[in-house]
C-alpha cells in the first residue's frame, strides 16, 4: 500500500503523472486516491500531488509515512526531501528549471551533489533519471512525465503491472502513444536494475 | 474520450470529485447547468461544458455567480433539474438570490455546489459557507470523496424535490480535487421543455408574500431534518468495544480522523454526518448520551461543535464536548492526519505520540507562481512601472495578473474581491494625491467591474482602468467569457464588446493597445493619468498560453542574448519578469523551450542586446 508523493513546477504534467498511477492501481484493483494542485498554483510555481494506493479515508499521505518521492524538478526534489524518512525511495528528474529567485535574489541552484547528500540524510535510497534525455530519445520531448512513471513502475514498489500502467498510459494520451510507451520503458528500465539490486540485497 | 459521458453503469471508474459531481448531475436528468468558473469549482463546469452537446442538457459559464443562480431558478421553478456550480466566494454574489429562493422554493430539482477552500489554496479568504446553509434555511450535504460527491449530488436532486427546496452541496478542495474510483449508473436525459405554471403567492416574494412563505420554509426544514434522522448518509462506525469514547464529524475531517484511528489502533465510535444541516438532533443527541466523551472534527468554523453542545444543553447531557473552543483543534487552515492525530490523543486521555511534523527546508531558492513567459500582463506592467514608477497606488482584482503583485512590477496594492479595483480605486483617488490605477481582467470586467465603472462615471472619480483583456478567464482553466466568440459545446453565442460597454457606461477617453508594443502602452498610461474623471486603457492580447496552444501571434524565431553586446544591467531580470530569461553567474540568457517568442525582451533592453531570431 505505497504512498507516492510527486512534486514538481506546474507545467510538467504531473496530474497526467499521477492520473496514470491511479488508473493503473484501478486497473488492478486497488483502491486508490489522488490529491492534485490546480488553479493558481500551476503556473510555474512548486505543485505537489500525492497518490495512495490502498484502503485509506484520505488522500493526503500523514508525516513520515511516504514511501516514494517522485520528483519532476530537481530543486523541487530538494524541497520534498524533508518528507522523507527511512523508509522512503527518492526517483529525481535530472531536470532544472531555474526559477526566478536564482536570477533576481541572486540564491544558488544546488547542485545533483548536493540534493543527493540533502536527500540521503533521511531517505532509504536516491536515483536520478536524465527524463529529458530519455524523452528526447522516444521523440517526445515533453512526456518527461511519462519517463517518471515508468521509474516508478520500474521500482516494483506500487505493486502494479507493467501492463496496468501501460493501460492506463494509453487511457490518458491521445498522441503519440507508441512512442510514449517506449518513453515509459525507457523510464522502467532506469529503476528496473536498482530494484533488483535492492530484491538481492534482501535475498542475499 | 470524455469519462464522465462514456464511463458505462455499473463500471467503477477513477474520477476526479468535481468530475463525479458531473456524472451525478447526467444520471439525475439534469437540464440545466450554469457556472462562473472558480477554484477549487472549476472542473464540475468544465466537464459538463464539454458533454453538453452529446448529453443533450443547456450549460453556460454564466457572467457572474448571481446570474448563474437566477438563470438556474427560472428553469428549475419551470420544473426541470438544475445545477449550479461555484467557489464559496462566488455564493457571496449569488447570495441575494440564493436566500430568498429558499422562501419561494422550487419545482424541479435545485442543487447548488459551492467548493470552499480551507488553507487558501488559490482563494482570498477561507470562509465556511456550511454558514448559507443556516443563513438560509438550507439542507447541506457534506461529500467527503467523489463516490460521495456522486451519490449525494444525486441524491440532492431527490431530496430537493421532496422537499421542494433548493439543497446545497457543500465540497472543500481536498474533495473536489481529489480523484478516486466511483461506481456509476445510467445517464437520464432530462426535459428541455417545460410549462411555468403561475402562482404569485409563492413566487413573487412581496412583503405579505415573504412573510408567509418564511412559515412554510421552517415547516419544511423541521420535514428535513425527519429527513436527515434516517439519512444513509449519516451514519455511526463502531471501531472497536469502547462505548465510551465518540467522534462527531463531517467532509474532509472524517478522512483524517477515520485515517488517524486506524493508524492509532484505538477504540472508538464515529458518527460521520453527511446530511449535516437540518442536524438530525435525535441522532446526535442518542449518541452523545450513549458516550462519555464527544470530540468534534471539522475544518474552519465550529458549526457543527455549537450545534452539538446547544443540543446537549437542551438534552441536559453529562457528555464532555470537545472541539475547537478548548483548542484541541484550530478554527483556521485545513487539517491533516497529524493534527487530528494530536487532537484525539488529547481529547481521549490516551499515551501516545502524535508523529512530528517536518519542518520545510530552509535556504532553497523559492518558487511561487508568476506570470508565464511571453504573458501580455507581464508587458502591460512593464509599460506602467516605466510610465508612473512605483508612486502610482494601484487597485488590483481577481486573476493572474493579481500576480503583479510580485517584484519587479509591485503593481498590486490592494485586492478585496472580484471587481474591487473599480470600486477602491473611486475611493483611493478621493482621498489620496498620487495617481490611481485599477487593473482587471476582462472575465472580471464583466462579472462585476461594470457597476464600479457606472459609479466612478457618474460621480467624477479620478483614476486609470486599465482592462487586461487577454480574451479569456485564463487563472481558472481557459474558460470562455461573454467577450469571447466561442462558447461551450451546446450553446451558439454573441461576443460582447468591451469597447462598447465602456462607451456605454459614458466613458469619454478610452483607448485600445497592444501590449506587446511597449513604447505605445507606455506613452498611452502616461497621456491617460493626465485625464479628468475616469479614463480607461484596454490593454488587449490573446493569453499567451492559447497563442502558444495554437501557434498564433508569436515569433516563428525566439529572440538571444548577443553576449558581446550585452552590459550587464541587468534590465531583462531586474525590471522585467520572464521565467525564460535566467541570470546565472552574472551571465543573462534566454532558455529557448521556454521562450514564448513574444519579442518584448527585445524592446525593453536598454544596449539592444536582445536580438529577434538568430
Amino acid at each position: 500500500m505505497p504512498d507516492i508523493y510527486l512534486v514538481g513546477v506546474g507545467g510538467q504534467g504531473i496530474i497526467t503523472a499521477s492520473k496514470i498511477i491511479g488508473d493503473a492501481a484501478l486497473l488492478a484493483g486497488k483502491n486508490v486516491l489522488l490529491s492534485e494542485t490546480h488553479g493558481m498554483a500551476q503556473r510555474g510555481g512548486s505543485v505537489v500531488c500525492t497518490a495512495r494506493i490502498g484502503d485509506v479515508h484520505s488522500p493526503l499521505i500523514p508525516a513520515g509515512k511516504v514511501d516514494v518521492i517522485l520528483s519532476f524538478e530537481l530543486l523541487e526534489t530538494a524541497r520534498a526531501a524533508c518528507n522523507a524518512s527511512k523508509r522512503t525511495i527518492v526517483i529525481s528528474s535530472t531536470e532544472r528549471i531555474v526559477p526566478l529567485s536564482v536570477s533576481s535574489r541572486k540564491l544558488k541552484y544546488p547542485t545533483l551533489e548536493e540534493v543527493r547528500a540533502s536527500v540521503m540524510q533521511s531517505a532509504k535510497d536516491f536515483i536520478a533519471v536524465d527524463a529529458m534525455m530519455l524523452a528526447e530519445e522516444e521523440g517526445v520531448k515533453m512526456s518527461t512525465n511519462v519517463v517518471m512513471v515508468g521509474a516508478l513502475a520500474g521500482t516494483g514498489i506500487t505493486g502494479l503491472q507493467r501492463d496496468h500502467f501501460e493501460k492506463a498510459i494509453k487511457m490518458n494520451i491521445q498522441s503519440k502513444q507508441e512512442e510514449n510507451l517506449a518513453a515509459f520503458g525507457k523510464g522502467f528500465g532506469e529503476t528496473a536494475k536498482a530494484s533488483n539490486a535492492w530484491q538481492s540485497l534482501k535475498t542475499g | 474520450m470524455e469519462r464522465i459521458l462514456e464511463a458505462t453503469p455499473g463500471s467503477k471508474v477513477l474520477l476526479l470529485g468535481n468530475e463525479a459531481i458531473a456524472r451525478a448531475a447526467l444520471e439525475a436528468g439534469v437540464s440545466v447547468a450554469t457556472t462562473y468558473p472558480g477554484t477549487p469549482a472549476s472542473e464540475i463546469g468544465d466537464a459538463l461544458a464539454r458533454v453538453a452537446k452529446d448529453a443533450g442538457i443547456y450549460f453556460e459559464y454564466s457572467t457572474n455567480e448571481m446570474v448563474a443562480t437566477e438563470f438556474a431558478i427560472g428553469a428549475a421553478t419551470s420544473g426541470v433539474r438544475a445545477l449550479v456550480s461555484m467557489k464559496h466566494v462566488g455564493v457571496n454574489v449569488a447570495a441575494d438570490a440564493l436566500i430568498t429562493f429558499a422562501y419561494t422554493g422550487t419545482r424541479g430539482g435545485f442543487v447548488l455546489v459551492t467548493a470552499d477552500d480551507p488553507s487558501c489554496h488559490s482563494s482570498q479568504n477561507e470562509q465556511d459557507n456550511r454558514y448559507y446553509a443556516l443563513l438560509a434555511g438550507l439542507p447541506l450535504l457534506e461529500p467527503s470523496n467523489p463516490q460521495e460527491c456522486y451519490e449525494m449530488t444525486k441524491q440532492a436532486f431527490e431530496l430537493s424535490e421532496k422537499l421542494e427546496l433548493p439543497v446545497i452541496v457543500r465540497t472543500t478542495t481536498r474533495v473536489s480535487h481529489v480523484r478516486g474510483p466511483v461506481t456509476v449508473g445510467e445517464i437520464v436525459k432530462g426535459r428541455k421543455k417545460m410549462e411555468f405554471v403561475k402562482d404569485p403567492s409563492r413566487f413573487v416574494t412581496v412583503p405579505a408574500v415573504a412573510r408567509e412563505r418564511h412559515l412554510v420554509l421552517l415547516e419544511k426544514l423541521r420535514e428535513a431534518e425527519g429527513l436527515a434522522e434516517i439519512s444513509k448518509f449519516n451514519e455511526v462506525h463502531r471501531i472497536g468495544k469502547n462505548g465510551k469514547r465518540g467522534i462527531i464529524t463531517s467532509s474532509a475531517g472524517s478522512n483524517y480522523a477515520m485515517d488517524s484511528v486506524h493508524s492509532l489502533g484505538i477504540e472508538v465510535d464515529v458518527l460521520k454526518l453527511g446530511f449535516s444541516h437540518p442536524l438530525p438532533s435525535k441522532l446526535v443527541g442518542d449518541f452523545l448520551k450513549s458516550h462519555e466523551v464527544a470530540l468534534v472534527v471539522e475544518e474552519l468554523e465550529p458549526i457543527l461543535e455549537n450545534a452539538v453542545r446547544a443540543l446537549a444543553q437542551r438534552r441536559s447531557l453529562k457528555t464532555t464536548i470537545i472541539g475547537k473552543s478548548d483548542g484541541a483543534l484550530p478554527r483556521a487552515h485545513e487539517f491533516d492526519q497529524n493534527i487530528v492525530e494530536a487532537a484525539i490523543l488529547k481529547a481521549f486521555g490516551i499515551n501516545g505520540e502524535a508523529t512530528n511534523v517536518p519542518m520545510i527546508q530552509g535556504g532553497l531558492p523559492g518558487r511561487p507562481p508568476v506570470l508565464c513567459a511571453g504573458c501580455p500582463h507581464g508587458a502591460t506592467y512593464f509599460a506602467v512601472n516605466k510610465a508612473v514608477g512605483k508612486k502610482a497606488i494601484f487597485a488590483s482584482d481577481i486573476g493572474c495578473y493579481t500576480l503583479g503583485v510580485a517584484p519587479p512590477y509591485s503593481t498590486a496594492d490592494l485586492l478585496i474581491c472580484m471587481g474591487s479595483s473599480v470600486g477602491t480605486a473611486g475611493g483611493l483617488a478621493m482621498v489620496n494625491d498620487a495617481p490611481v490605477i485599477a487593473f482587471i481582467g476582462d472575465s472580471t470586467f464583466f462579472h462585476a467591474g461594470i457597476p464600479g465603472l457606472i459609479n466612478a462615471v457618474h460621480h467624477g472619480h479620478k483614476f486609470l482602468l486599465m482592462i487586461l483583456d487577454n480574451r479569456t478567464t485564463a487563472m481558472t482553466g481557459h474558460q470562455p467569457h461573454p467577450g469571447s466568440a466561442v462558447g461551450p459545446s451546446c450553446c451558439d453565442i454573441t461576443a460582447v464588446s468591451i469597447e462598447d460597454i465602456v462607451k456605454g457606461c459614458g466613458v469619454k477617453w478610452l483607448r485600445v493597445v497592444d501590449p506587446y508594443d511597449i513604447k505605445t502602452t507606455t506613452e498611452t498610461v502616461k497621456e491617460a493619468v493626465t485625464q479628468e474623471g475616469v479614463s480607461v486603457i484596454i490593454a488587449r492580447r490573446e493569453c499567451i498560453l492559447l497563442a502558444r496552444r495554437d501557434k498564433t501571434g508569436v515569433m516563428a524565431k525566439k529572440p538571444h542574448i548577443d553576449q558581446t553586446i550585452c552590459n550587464k544591467c541587468r534590465t531583462c531580470v531586474d525590471k522585467f519578469q520572464c521565467p525564460a530569461i535566467s541570470s546565472i553567474d552574472k551571465v543573462q540568457s534566454i532558455d529557448e523551450t521556454s521562450c514564448a517568442g513574444c519579442g518584448v525582451c527585445t524592446q525593453i533592453c536598454p544596449s539592444k542586446a536582445i536580438k529577434e531570431g538568430k
